[in-house]
């Protein structure tokens, strides 16, 4: 799409009629039909796992309503692909669709599609010793292929190393490729704490590169009013999760940290609108239920405890079943936590200020010191009798650090923990028969803690 | 093949550093300001795979990690920190991020570990961060050693480090004016990395003048670490010499000297010069770029392919890679890739390898 | 020793010796080009003294020839003192396998300890290749450790895998867990030949992701001593679209290439073609 240029109107009357009507009714429909049905399910004698959240549908809805809009959105809004930890408040007060091709490799990943998506950047000689979603996510553009049907090409590519320095490399093959603008919006890792000088440059960055090569890229102007309450919804969002997150604190607790991989989507894809905001409430509420009614998600929670580093997502479901046939409730996890533990840094009355500090400091962003600290803080507050550190073989960022933050929870806490080793997405990596083991072997050990 | 040429040691270099009164600093790779450091009366040496038992390092970083981290944090915990005042981990990648991290966490009660997070970029802001950035690298290290540089010392400073980088581009400048192996022109070039300034320049004097000691055809080396040094041996006896170089132990921290009109305050005049650089895997510089310098490089020397030789797990280098061969290809130049495990001697697959790829340019 | 085989009445011109991790192969070429002579023995840790007396011989047998040019390939051929010069495989097997072929294309060689691709071009010389020798899940012993392991003796593996009414697919990436894996499978009741199939499933899989790498241009031709196994052949050329070729005597188209090279004086100068990608 053309900066200023208007949309035709065959794109604009495809997007009216394909997504705003007919594609939202189909998936509101869908997701009331789900509702009901999950609110119908009772659990059943020998389940470990109890019925799943209705939430989950309205989810569903919301993700599935994001890709679907995806498919209608060229030509008639501005597109930006971004990375997880982009400072994407600017970019949505600017009306444009954001594309996560972390959360879109994800999906496939979910799919148990990682593999064969890598395969496609393989063969063009992408090492496989790269990030999965990388892989993945370059697998799908070079093969022009991809479960949600299509993924609209990108007007703007915005790139934030708050995550890892891998995406600056992953998102120059995607600027060679698309040959579209590539913005970074470099965040100095904190080995410390985060210095003005740091703010500042991550503030300028926003201010002096990102904003105006996205007004260019968009033919708009930002609104400061529109940011502001871009902000607020984002602000708002973030507390809420944290508020869901926190909820796990109650014995038993009323939601897992699958659930939470799941649930995570909105606040990560859908940042800044309205509707994950009350997605949220509506969330939080549910859990609030559960814990009237003492209903907690694992039938059987006898241990707690705390998953680091990014999922397995192609074992989500075989994981969770699993843990919880051994009593073992994942109640917290440093992944979901990114999202929400900010909340309070994000200031609507200071919308650049905050907004540059606030993306300095996503865990993936702080020492590995910081991030023990953090893990040992969720041992006292969650009442934990257990760590799993996934040890991802492609996340150096987020493993890095885990054998002396394993060595240190075992030594100075006394808490039980299994370093599993596995990748976020390529199933290849899996060894089906030593996982097992190992996490059959962790949970003998936590009960013999007792 | 012996070298006929005398490189002064790198023991040798620390001993003299000491009697100069300087603090000696281990410098992990590879984008930092030498210049700040000798104005803080610091000498770095640098610490690159030394070829040391692994254990103690790779009991801290798992094994997808690269090896210059396990190696290098071996190297520091058996002996390595209590020789050195301090140690200094420029950030460069997730490994040395890593690395930076844990040391400075978890490895306790050992000299101070500074950290150095360079902009990748090559904006404006960019290198006004790259100024208030060195300031803080400066604060930090006036804490460690108590001296904080006046005008003379960064004078001095700044002129040796010049020089000595002057003459490094001008060894590469007269590469085939000199009477040298390829092995001997890389152990000279790599002598920068723990030599004091003043004497490199020194050593870059008393090398021989004649025709290059190189034989058929032409390569382009690209990469991050040339070792084991009998590399260059086997690719002499393949029929093949080192044309031109992009290595991050070579070129790509060959700066171009200071402007004429460069900026009196010592921390924007360093921060121009390391802003300055040829692109490079690290600084995360588009791939046209890269492509662009590998082609200048390739048409210069007159060399016939490139050899991209790698440490094993490195993204930098691994990401760029399909779209350089593409790029190059399009050029009519072939790339070859290896990946070695650096620290260790040379496979004979690896060297099979090297020798299928002259055979076929031959 | 007497040399395994004398074809043809052509003198020999040249010979190349061709020094593998487990058996050493020699093939002396007569001036038209054509295999004149040819032997294959176990390999022994001295090489130098087994390659300059199976030299020796061969030399002896062809009527007493001396100062034959002779060229070294294989893991052991800077060892080979009698040479006067070492080329590696992926050359000799390039050139070995054009000449006895009559074209170039996608040449995949598995052998015990490596497995490689190899692009020739339509001169015979080699424009692109691929080398596993990293791992062996890769290479001919991911099938033979799979056979100890599961007590078939190697000729049978073909066969009786493709004999297999179903398949069980195997996902372990790395030989020593497939050997846990297969384990688990047969616990579990599936059947030998159905694990045998997916076996050589995951070899042929490893190899065509090679072969994607360096770019198929049929024809799809193999060597190594996996070619003898009727199982590979088949899946291969049937996962990769494309029938697969063999040529006369899979096993030593690496010495027969170098003795061409020898003959010939390749790679050294003269061969380079125009415009190729590597």
């Amino acid at each position: 799409m053309s900066p200023g240029a208007a949309p035709t109107p065959l794109a604009q009357a495809r997007y009216h009629l394909g997504y705003q009507v007919a594609g939202r009714a189909t998936l509101r429909v869908q997701r009331l039909r789900d509702e009901r049905r999950l609110a119908a399910r009772r659990p059943r004698p020998g389940d470990a796992l109890l019925p799943t959240l209705a939430s989950m549908a309205r989810m569903k809805e919301l993700m599935t309503g994001h890709y679907l809009r995806g498919r209608y959105v060229p030509g008639v809004r501005p597109v930006a692909w971004v990375t997880s930890g982009a400072p994407v408040e600017v970019l949505t007060a600017l009306g444009f669709f954001l594309v996560y091709p972390e959360n879109h490799a994800a999906l496939c990943g979910a799919r148990k599609q990682g593999a064969a998506y890598c395969v496609q950047a393989e063969d063009r000689g992408y090492s496989r010793d790269l990030c999965s979603y990388a892989r993945t996510d370059i697998g799908a553009v070079l093969s022009g292929r991809t479960p949600v049907g299509s993924l609209p090409p990108p007007d703007l590519l915005v790139c934030c190393t708050n995550i890892c320095q891998t995406v600056k490399w992953w998102y120059e093959v995607l600027a060679d490729h698309f040959g579209c603008p590539l913005v970074t919006v470099d965040t100095p890792f904190l080995y410390g704490q985060a210095q003005p000088h740091q703010v500042d440059y991550v503030r300028r960055q926003i201010e002096e590169d990102l904003t105006p090569t996205a007004e260019r890229a968009s033919g708009r102007h930002l609104h400061p009013r529109r940011l502001r309450e871009v902000v607020v919804q984002a602000h708002e969002a973030s507390q809420l999760w944290l508020d869901i997150l926190d909820r796990s604190q109650h014995r038993p607790a009323p939601m897992t940290a699958f659930d939470g991989f799941l649930l995570i989507g909105p606040i990560v894809n859908l940042r800044g609108h309205p509707e994950t905001t009350r997605f949220y409430r509506h969330l939080l509420a549910e859990l609030d239920a559960r814990i009237a009614a003492g209903t907690g998600a694992v039938a059987d929670e006898r241990y707690r405890v705390l998953w680091d580093n990014l999922p397995v997502w192609y074992r989500l479901s075989g994981l969770s079943r699993q843990l919880a046939g051994l009593g073992v409730n994942v109640v917290a996890s440093t992944y979901t936590y990114a999202w929400g533990e900010l909340a309070s840094m994000i200031d609507p009355d200071d919308p650049w200020g905050s907004v540059a500090r606030t993306y300095l400091h996503p865990i993936l962003n702080r020492s590995t010191g910081h991030k023990l600290d953090a893990m040992r803080g969720m041992v006292e507050r969650f009442g934990l009798d257990g760590a799993i550190l996934h040890s991802d073989r492609s996340c150096k960022p987020y493993s890095l650090g885990q054998i002396d933050q394993r060595d240190r929870l075992v030594g100075d806490l006394g808490v039980p923990t299994l370093l599993l080793e596995a990748d976020h997405n390529d199933q290849r990596v899996w060894a089906e028969a030593q996982n097992t083991g190992r996490i059959e072997a962790f949970v003998e050990m936590m009960a013999a803690g007792r | 093949m012996a070298a006929t040429l005398a490189v002064p040691s790198r023991s040798g270099a620390i001993e003299r550093a000491r009697e100069r009164g300087l603090a000696v600093v281990a410098a992990l790779p590879y984008h930092y300001p030498r210049a700040l450091l000798r104005a803080h009366r610091c000498h770095t040496v640098e610490v690159w795979a030394p070829a040391v038992a692994v254990d103690s390092g790779a009991r801290h970083f798992q094994a997808y990690t690269c090896g210059l981290i396990t190696r290098g944090t071996a190297f520091l915990l058996d002996g390595g920190l209590d020789s050195v005042d301090a140690v200094l981990v420029p950030h460069g990648c997730d490994a040395l991020q890593g690395m930076g991290s844990v040391l400075t966490d978890f490895v306790a009660d050992r000299p101070p570990v500074l950290t150095f997070y360079p902009p990748r970029g090559r904006r404006d802001v960019d290198r006004a961060y790259l100024v208030a950035e060195l300031r803080a690298l400066a604060d930090r290290l006036a804490d460690v050693t108590g001296h904080r540089p006046d005008a003379d010392d960064w004078q001095e400073a700044l002129a040796l480090e010049e020089a000595a980088d002057a003459a490094l581009a001008d060894l590469y400048a007269h590469r085939t004016e000199l009477a040298l192996t390829d092995r001997e022109f890389y152990t000279l070039v790599r002598a920068r990395e723990y030599l004091l300034a003043e004497d490199m320049v020194e050593a870059t004097t008393v090398v021989p003048r004649g025709p290059a000691r190189q034989r058929g055809v032409g390569l382009v080396l690209s990469g991050i670490l040339a070792e084991p040094l009998e590399l260059f041996d086997r690719i002499d006896e393949a029929g093949a010499h080192v044309a031109a170089d992009d290595l991050s132990t070579g070129t790509r921290r060959l700066l171009p000297p200071a402007a004429t009109a460069a900026p009196a305050d010592p921390y924007e005049r360093l921060a121009d010069r390391l802003m300055s650089g040829p692109p490079d895997p690290t600084r995360t510089d588009p791939v046209t770029a890269r492509a662009a310098h590998l082609i200048g490089l390739l048409q210069r020397s007159g060399a016939a392919g490139v050899l991209a030789y790698d440490p094993t797990f490195c993204e930098p280098e691994l990401f760029y890679l399909p779209l350089l061969r593409e790029h190059l290809a399009a050029a009519g130049y072939p790339l070859l890739h290896v990946e070695v495990e650096p620290g260790t001697p040379l496979p004979t697959q690896t060297v099979t390898r090297i020798e299928a790829f002259v055979e076929t340019l031959s | 020793m007497t040399p395994t085989a004398v074809l043809g009445t052509g003198a020999l011109v040249a010979v190349g010796v061709d020094a593998g991790s487990t058996t050493c192969k020699l093939v002396g070429v007569d001036a038209s080009g054509a295999v004149a002579m040819w032997t294959l023995e176990p390999m022994t840790p001295r090489i130098e003294e087994q390659t300059d007396r199976m030299l020796t011989e061969v030399l002896a047998a062809a009527g007493g020839a001396s100062g034959l040019p002779v060229v070294a390939t294989g893991y052991g051929r800077k060892l080979v003192r009698a040479a006067d010069r070492a080329v590696t495989e992926i050359t000799c097997h390039a050139r070995g396998v054009f000449a006895d072929t009559g074209t170039g294309g996608t040449l995949v060689d598995i052998g015990g300890q490596d497995s490689k691709v190899i692009r020739i071009g339509p001169q015979g010389a080699p424009v692109d290749f691929a080398m596993n020798d990293k791992c062996a899940a890769g290479t001919g012993r991911f099938l033979e450790r799979a056979a100890a392991s599961l007590g078939v003796p190697l000729d049978d593996l073909g066969p009786t895998a493709l004999g297999a009414g179903r398949e069980e697919p195997i996902s372990s990436t790395c030989t020593v867990f497939a050997e846990s894996e297969i384990i688990s499978l047969i616990a579990h009741g599936a059947e030998l030949d159905a694990i045998l199939l997916g076996l050589h499933r995951a070899l042929v899989s490893r190899v065509l992701a090679m072969v994607r790498t360096v770019g198929l241009v049929p024809p799809l031709l193999l060597s190594g001593g996996v070619a003898r196994n009727v199982a590979m052949v088949e899946l291969l050329g049937r996962d990769a679209g494309t029938p697969v070729r063999l040529p006369s005597w899979p096993q030593l188209m690496g010495a027969y290439g170098a003795a061409l090279v020898a003959a010939r004086g390749f790679a050294a100068g003269c061969d380079r073609e125009p415009g190729r990608v590597l």
